[in-house]
């Protein structure tokens, strides 16, 4: 569905991914984990079209995609849940959700999966005349989740969800996530700074560090941790076994 | 009684052209971060598109003799063209330029279309008779009577901004800019055409601006090269007392910078009162020393700290 081949990335002279492929198959949970600035949220930002590559391209569903405006790719069926969640906090829960929709003209359907999405997260129904500044942080998680629905995306890209949040509330955006994949066939991209929970919801690890991927693999044959953990830091652990990071 | 109702309408009146011109360029603000210097040029060349070309002394209405309904619709759509071709010429490549370069952009804008007015219409001040009737007087009560066209300039302020927050409130386009204008990146990264809610907010500025010049030029009756600039910076002053980047804040600061005019206007005594301006800015830099973040404080740039 999504294939990012030999990316780079630059921030002026800084550069920020220097060759990173990977790819995620439809209906697929994959994450990326890395320590801060290896480059995370470079890629999904690239991948929105709001960063553009240096060299080496984004394709999805067979067609290149990283020369065309965010909006354009929004259009296609990408969404993103970015860093910080980045609600409108001066417009209220419903007016967020209505932004989420801004590319479909079908009324009915879209007031539906307002519906839905209230359903789901009851809490935003009950608040959604408010403005969505008043929300805690798990709760404008659950909005920015829930905007991000709103344009009935394919693929949905999520940076650190769990960041600033509560371990019990990461557990719900987790649970979360995992059914809209049952549900909905949604494929997802979420990259997390700790695996330990990632590993748990993941199909596919990717591990990236320094701007390059140390390490891809099916979720399952990495539960040992010795080789995510070398990947991760650069060196092996000496007492492997379990997952610390 | 009479006399403060007087004082009141004088107020809100004056108010009612700062908060427009405000508005025009709160506008732009808050989804471009831009500070348009220019607005008063918009102004300006609305007003001088009322008469014929020409560098005569004497003024000849062109679209200012036409019935008042296609006077409105052509002045509105001359200034509206200019912004967007604005937008084209100007701001649109500047738009990944620091705000501060979006400014000084904005200001040469505003000095070529300053010019380009001198040039075609020359430098002096013009007489132009519009709409004279509506200066007639209208007793409100034993004892208060206030030109016609004081109530309308009030009025029409009042319909503009309702239709205004109607828009961003409830439609499609509306809560797209106020989107837009909290976190642009966002907005696109969720599909809103970042092109054409930018243009929207141009026209609209540009409306804002027309509207300006027309009651204006009503209520003078006077042409001048200058004229919008004095208008553009009260309206600055409103945006900063209000707090950059609310469109309440600039409203409010509006009315609240005219109001203030029109009562020391009033009250200071008669051989300080040709200084009011130095008072009104005295004022102003008390509200700022207390409130550096303006009256109303925007959400947007709130969550920035």
């Amino acid at each position: 569905m999504l294939e990012v081949r030999d990316l780079h990335v630059q921030y002026g002279r800084l550069v920020a991914l220097r060759g990173v492929s990977f790819s995620i198959a439809e209906g697929e949970i994959a994450c990326i984990v890395g320590p801060n600035g290896a480059g995370k949220s470079t890629t999904l930002l690239t991948v929105s079209g709001v960063l553009k590559p240096t060299r080496g391209e984004v394709i999805y569903d067979g067609k290149p995609i990283s020369g065309l405006s965010p909006e354009a790719i929004a259009g296609l069926g990408v969404t993103q849940v970015p860093e910080g969640r980045h609600i409108f906090t001066g417009l209220t829960i419903e007016e967020n959700l209505r932004v989420g929709a801004a590319l479909r003209r079908d009324r009915d359907e879209t007031r539906k999966d307002m519906e839905r999405i209230y359903e789901t997260f009851p809490i935003l129904g009950q608040r959604k005349t408010q403005a969505a500044g008043k929300l805690s942080g798990g709760e404008q998680q659950m909005l920015a989740i829930g905007r991000a629905l709103m344009s009935r995306p394919k693929l949905m890209t999520i940076d650190e969800p769990s960041l600033g949040l509560a371990p019990k509330i990461v557990d719900r955006v987790y649970e979360v996530l995992t059914e809209l994949r049952a549900s909905r066939g949604l494929t997802l991209l979420i990259v997390e700074q700790s695996s330990e929970r990632a590993l748990k919801a993941a199909d596919r690890l990717h591990v990236l560090r320094n701007g390059e991927m140390q390490l891809s693999g099916r979720a399952a044959d990495l539960k040992d941790g010795a080789e995510v953990h070398k990947a991760y830091f650069g060196f092996t652990k000496e007492h492997s076994g379990e997952v610390m990071i | 009684m009479a006399f403060a109702l007087q004082v009141l309408i004088d107020g809100l009146s004056l108010g009612s052209f700062y908060a427009l011109a405000a508005l025009g360029i709160g506008l732009l603000f808050g989804v471009l971060k831009l500070i348009n210097f220019a607005h008063g040029a918009f102004i300006t060349f609305g007003a001088y598109a009322l008469i014929l070309p020409s560098a005569a002394t004497e003024a000849t209405l062109g679209i200012g003799a036409l019935p008042a309904i296609p006077l409105v619709i052509l002045i509105v759509g001359v200034v509206v063209a200019l912004a967007l071709l604005s937008e084209f010429a100007v701001f649109r490549p500047l738009r990944d330029s620091s705000p501060a370069t979006l400014m000084v952009g904005s200001f040469a804008l505003g000095f070529v279309i300053q010019n380009l007015i001198i040039m075609i219409y020359g430098g002096r001040p013009k007489a132009v008779g519009l709409w004279s009737d509506l200066s007639a007087g209208v007793t409100l009560m034993e004892g208060v009577s206030v030109p016609k066209l004081q109530l309308i300039i009030i009025g029409v302020t009042i319909s503009l901004m309702l239709a205004l927050v109607f828009f961003l409130k409830k439609t499609r386009w509306g809560i797209h800019m106020r989107a837009a204008a909290e976190d642009f990146r966002m907005a696109r990264m969720l599909g809103v055409k970042a092109d054409l809610v930018i243009m929207l907010a141009v026209a609209i500025s540009g409306m804002l601006a027309a509207a300006v010049s027309l009651l204006y030029v009503v209520q003078t009756g006077i042409l001048d090269f200058r004229m919008g600039v004095p208008m553009m910076l009260f309206a600055f002053i409103a945006t900063v007392v209000g707090g950059m980047g609310s469109l309440v804040g600039a409203v409010a600061g509006g009315f609240a910078v005219g109001m203030l005019s029109i009562l020391l206007q009033t009250f200071l005594p008669s051989d300080i009162r040709a200084y009011r301006d130095v008072f009104v800015f005295l004022v102003v830099i008390v509200v700022l020393l207390m409130r550096p973040q303006g009256l109303f404080l925007s959400s947007a740039v709130r969550e920035r700290v």
